[in-house]
């Protein structure tokens, strides 16, 4: 072979790329052991205990513990938020920086678990508290566990009881007409009476989804199962609500602003069960003076988004029973309520169902009592790329340009693209 | 009468290079001291190209490798061929960030090359406290667009903003602009005009400030008004400094991200997504990295292919110094 410029500058590109290719590989690798002493030094990638409050409840009062308990243990914390948890996790794989211990929602399992960025947790760990039955469900994959719950935060309806009674409007809708028919009745000069998008329409229309009898895939991840008639139904309801002029696409609650059901712009809304907390902050008469009501929703069955915080093992993590210490630590009780006081979410443990906390926050106490009606996204490896689709497939539909029936069934080929590509 | 013999002003050719004693592309290898000075000139040169092949060179060619390969950071690339952009053209809403990309440079790079080169004209004069409006006017290029955009939020809010609460006491209820599928796009290009003006300002104002005068005097004393000194003398004068704003306006437009990210998150309905937002969500939210690289690569031969074409209209850089 001619050894000329090209053919060197050719041989050298080749060469780079196939390197960097290989490079960048985040390679699969098995769970690392967890014997031995927990000794080293380990990062927690996490996306809750936000502001000056959470810090401080993190760094002092929870890892102050773990310190006390580990004390060859040192733990760096990476703040992020749930928004950019992806971006922090993807360059932490392509970095090889991914830290040890992460906390990732709900849905996050089996996508990492099938690429086997995160480690297996012994069974042994399920049963060390007691953790209320569906709880843990979200944190499996294959049948094995790789995750612990750190808090769960529910999808709820909240309603203004003075707007229920100003309108003549007795109980709360069991079905979804008569949801639609109060969600009119209430609507008001200003105000709807009903806002199911104030949280994210992905979540907001699985609840529906759920409410309404469907499921998001089969039991194995493979099949698509949403888009039949459960799920167009669900969106075709949003689409009625707006044409009712019930509700308002455009009228979504501003984030870090009182929510609308809060400030009285809206009578109904779907919302989180952390709202309790933001309520007691900013409008402390609303719930002096009774005026908040919550319930779940429900058409062909009660149905209750189940999301949350789970906290999970970087498969290589080079100091293992390091972080597996972390692990378990920050699903004890202790941790758990502190968490979940913080951010007005709800503790997964039945330990904690007698505490002061559940029983002062009715937003919790609701979820506690009709977690037999939870749901939870996810279920599939494919889950991380399909969940992003959700929303701005859904939304045309949503504002008119498109028909419910149309924007599930290409929600759907996009569902089972990405499973085809797993 | 005079104004009409005032001839359009050509820019002027750049120098030719001053000729060497060692002639370099001869394909003969140099000899004697033209062998010294080009061993001199690949030393000196060395540390760029191994910064540039290190730092801009190997990324090009590892994405450009990865647009045909299914990477999700997790696991090897796997060679899949040409996969990656037969599902773009399957992907309605890439096709639709394309269409965004382009409407927002359309509307962006003029206009906002239109106000720069007003704003430069009218600070170009011996107004008083120019130095202050200038520093008003480029404020915005210096400031963080979260900050940016954070404010124009809160011009935009349906309920209080600015912008609606203005048009309330102008008796127009004004729309939900961020919310509204008819009004979202046209709400993010004009945050993007307002924020582009202050650097396209300070180009061309440093092209006006280095117009020969002698020009403008000769046009004066054969009668030419200020508006035909403009057209016949100072905007073919601005050619380069007009092909520069250009190519940097249209390629800063393609790759606009941050106040889409922070602004409307590429909805409602997808209306203001752009081709580098979901190129980004693409790679860090959906895990699909040769599917990014794939999208990538066609945003980079569209840029590529609108220079070429602005660069033969407008016949490049080439003019006045």
């Amino acid at each position: 072979m001619e050894l000329n410029r090209r053919s060197v500058l050719a041989a050298i590109g080749a060469g780079t790329a196939a390197a960097a290719l290989a490079g960048c590989g985040g390679g699969a690798s098995s769970a690392g052991s967890a014997d031995g002493p927990a000794e080293g030094e380990i990062t927690l990638l996490t996306p809750i205990y936000e502001g000056a409050d959470g810090k401080t409840l993190l760094e002092k009062k929870i890892l102050g513990g773990f310190r006390k308990k580990y004390p060859d243990v040192k733990v760096n914390v990476d703040y992020t938020t749930y928004a950019q948890l992806n971006e922090k996790i993807t360059t932490g794989l392509a970095g090889g920086l991914l830290p040890d211990v992460l906390m990732m929602g709900v849905g996050w399992i089996p996508p990492f678990a099938a690429k086997k960025a995160i480690a297996e947790l012994p069974e042994t760990l399920a049963s060390a508290h007691d953790y209320e039955k569906r709880v843990l469900e979200p944190s499996r994959y294959d049948g094995k566990l790789y995750a612990l719950p750190v808090v769960l935060d529910t999808r709820i309806v909240v309603y203004r009881k003075d707007h229920f009674a100003e309108a003549g409007v007795r109980k709360t809708p069991a079905n979804w007409s008569e949801l639609r028919a109060v969600a009119k009745q209430l609507t008001r000069d200003g105000r709807v009476g009903f806002d199911p998008f104030s949280i994210d329409l992905r979540q907001c229309w699985e609840t529906f989804l759920f409410a309404n009898g469907g499921e998001l895939f089969s039991a194995d991840g493979k099949k698509v199962l949403f888009t039949g008639a459960r799920g167009v139904e669900a969106l075709q309801l949003f689409k009625d609500l707006v044409k009712d002029g019930s509700a308002d696409y455009a009228r979504k609650t501003d984030a870090g602003a009182p929510s609308n059901v809060q400030t009285g712009k809206a009578s109904m809304m779907m919302t989180t069960s952390a709202l309790w907390v933001q309520v007691k902050e900013q409008n402390p008469d609303l719930i002096e003076d009774d005026k908040l009501g919550s319930f779940v929703l429900a058409n062909r069955r009660p149905a209750m988004l189940q999301g949350g915080t789970l906290v999970t093992q970087a498969a290589r993590s080079r100091h293992p029973a390091a972080a597996r210490a972390l692990v378990e630590y920050l699903a004890t009780p202790d941790s758990i309520l502190g968490a979940a006081e913080q951010r007005g979410s709800v503790p997964g443990l039945s330990d904690l169902d007698d505490t002061g906390y559940v029983k002062e926050n009715q937003f919790v106490d609701l979820s506690l009592k009709n977690l037999q009606h939870a749901f939870s996204e996810g279920g599939t490896a494919a889950w991380m790329e399909i969940r992003e689709k959700i929303k701005p497939t859904l939304e045309p539909a949503i504002v008119g340009d498109q028909s419910a029936k149309d924007a599930i069934a290409e929600l759907g080929r996009l569902a089972e693209a990405a499973i085809g590509r797993m | 009468m005079g104004a009409t013999t005032v001839v359009k002003a050509r820019p002027a050719r750049p120098p030719s290079p001053p000729e060497t004693s060692a002639p370099l592309r001869t394909g003969r290898v140099p000899t004697g001291p033209g062998r010294r000075r080009r061993r001199a000139g690949m030393l000196m040169v060395a540390p760029a190209l191994l910064h540039a092949s290190l730092w801009i060179g190997l990324p090009v060619v590892v994405s450009v490798a990865l647009a045909f390969t299914k990477y999700d950071v997790l696991t090897a690339p796997e060679f899949v061929g040409l996969d990656n952009f037969r599902d773009m053209l399957d992907d309605a809403v890439f096709r639709k960030s394309i269409v965004n990309t382009l409407l927002y440079t359309f509307f962006t790079v003029p206009f906002g090359m239109a106000l720069g080169l007003l704003v430069a004209l009218a600070l170009h004069t011996g107004l008083k406290a120019r130095g202050i409006f200038r520093t008003a006017v480029f404020l915005p290029q210096v400031t963080a667009t979260v900050a940016i955009a954070l404010v124009w939020l809160w011009i935009y809010n349906p309920g209080n903003g600015l912008l609606n609460t203005m048009l309330a006491f102008l008796g127009v209820d004004g729309p939900a602009w961020l919310a509204s599928t008819t009004w979202a796009l046209p709400s993010v290009i004009l945050v993007g005009i307002w924020q582009g003006i202050g650097m396209k300002m300070l180009i061309y104002l440093a092209a006006l400030q280095s117009l020969p005068r002698e020009l403008y005097e000769a046009a004066s004393v054969d009668g030419a008004s200020r508006v035909r000194q403009f057209f016949s003398i100072t905007l073919p004068l601005l050619k380069p400094a007009t092909f520069f704003v250009l190519i940097t306006s249209m390629i800063s437009a393609f790759q606009s991200f941050d106040q889409i990210y922070i602004l409307t998150d590429g909805g409602p309905a997808n209306s203001t997504t752009m081709m580098t937002y979901e190129i980004y969500k693409s790679a860090f939210r959906e895990f699909r990295v040769g599917y990014a690289s794939a999208q990538s690569l066609v945003l980079f031969v569209l840029l590529m292919g609108f220079t070429l074409v602005n660069k033969r209209i407008m016949g490049g850089s080439r003019g006045h110094n």
